[in-house]
């Protein structure tokens, strides 16, 4: 084995495809610094699509949550009261009394 | 917990359809099976380039050299991904990502059975992408689902260019198949050359090897060597006969009744000769990457001369 010889640093690779999108995480790279990581995360997940940036992190310095913690995603109790689905439906149901008076007023107020 | 414990809980992940992850506990053998496994999946990648490679100074037209530069790009791209993968899990068994490429060179690695043939004419590089990338496709699309995470992701990025290669694959062969009669002809003895490959790609039809046990008891995969032929047979095969040429075997047949294709086995026993790399040109390639691994040495120390501590 390789004990004594230097080891590449693992990179974690993320790319921003425009101004309007998230940085999202592609996968990883092997670099000696950060600069060939980023040429490297260039070569390897942009041979086809564009992007405007690059974020290169070395692994070592991501902080993560462990998979088996499932308490730290635990959800106890019901979210629908945050949720879109927690109130459109019944909106829905209550809109329609009002659909004819709402066409009506429709018909008056819009014009074009 | 116990080993066995541990054992037993690993395996309700498993039969949950649970993905694993590099971090998670896992049995020794998940471990040792899938670096293996991967570390050929990578290498055949490298390896896989290199009978393209062979035909990028003579591409008949550049375009044709610009879309086959890229393919063998990609294929070098596909063996770093997934040896970055493989090293992630092979770093507690002491393997660095130069102990597994490394292994290629003194035998303990295999590369995939179908790039030790011969690329002798420009339709055979037309084959390999439309039909060698094929049967890659269907083998790794099957994968896709695979019960390791960090595999299964990264193959969704390898797929999905293979993608591509295909249809540079399918748009020489349909070049030559509206070609002059030499042109169609040099199609034809391509596939000749390679049907018995494409067979022998998918490995024996009664998959009872240990290794294949594992992968199939931990859902890493799910279907056969079988399966997956006759998938790919299914896919390729109209599409070979509509473009007006012939298999080499004059028992292929689909059965109804059946409901599988009917062929002439392949000669198996070169599976054996191909895994001590005794194949038609097993040799001859692994010289040719123990050469570029040779020559590229500088690039990978001067690289590693700048690691940051």
């Amino acid at each position: 084995m390789s004990e004594e010889k230097p080891l590449f640093n693992v990179y974690e690779v993320f790319v921003q495809k425009d101004h309007g999108s998230p940085h999202v995480w592609v996968g990883s790279v092997d670099a000696g610094s950060p600069d060939d990581a980023l040429l490297m995360a260039r070569e390897n997940f942009l041979r086809r699509e564009t992007a405007v940036s690059i974020w290169v992190v070395r692994q070592q310095d991501v902080h993560r949550t462990d998979y088996e913690d499932r308490d730290f995603f635990a959800r106890e109790s019901d979210k629908q009261y945050r949720m879109l689905s927690g109130y459109n439906k019944s909106n829905a149901e209550k809109w329609r009394k009002y659909k004819k008076s709402l066409l009506d007023l429709e018909k008056d107020f819009v014009k074009d | 917990m116990t080993e066995a414990e541990r054992h037993a809980a690993f395996m309700a992940r498993i039969e949950r359809g649970e993905k694993i992850e590099a971090s998670d506990w896992m049995p020794a053998e998940y471990r040792i099976t899938l670096v293996k496994f991967m570390q050929m999946h990578a290498l055949s990648e490298i390896m896989g380039a290199l009978p393209e490679k062979e035909w990028v100074p003579r591409a008949p037209t550049l375009a044709r050299k610009l879309s086959l530069m890229a393919k063998v790009q990609d294929e070098m791209g596909h063996g770093q991904l997934i040896l970055r993968v493989a090293e992630d899990l092979a770093a507690p068994l002491g393997k660095t990502r130069e102990d597994l490429v490394e292994e290629l060179f003194t035998g303990v690695a295999k590369f995939h059975n179908v790039f030790h043939m011969p690329a002798p004419t420009w339709a055979d590089c037309g084959i390999i992408g439309w039909l060698v990338d094929g049967a890659a496709v269907v083998s790794q699309a099957a994968l896709l689902d695979s019960s390791y995470g960090p595999y299964a992701r990264v193959l969704q990025r390898v797929c999905a260019e293979e993608g591509f290669h295909i249809q540079h694959g399918e748009s020489i062969c349909l070049a030559l198949a509206e070609g002059t009669p030499a042109q169609r002809q040099m199609l034809q003895e391509a596939l000749n050359r390679w049907w018995e490959a494409l067979l022998l790609f998918f490995g024996p039809a009664e998959t009872n090897s240990a290794s294949a046990t594992i992968l199939l008891k931990y859902r890493f995969r799910t279907k056969t060597n079988e399966d997956l032929r006759q998938k790919f047979f299914t896919k390729y095969v109209p599409r070979i006969w509509s473009l007006g040429l012939t298999l080499p075997d004059p028992d292929f047949r689909w059965d109804e009744a059946q409901g599988r294709w009917i062929y002439t086995a392949p000669d198996w026993s070169k599976l054996k000769e191909i895994a001590r790399n005794q194949g038609p040109l097993s040799q001859y390639r692994l010289g040719l990457r123990r050469m570029s691994y040779e020559q590229a040495r500088w690039v990978r120390e001067a690289l590693l001369g700048k690691v940051v501590a």
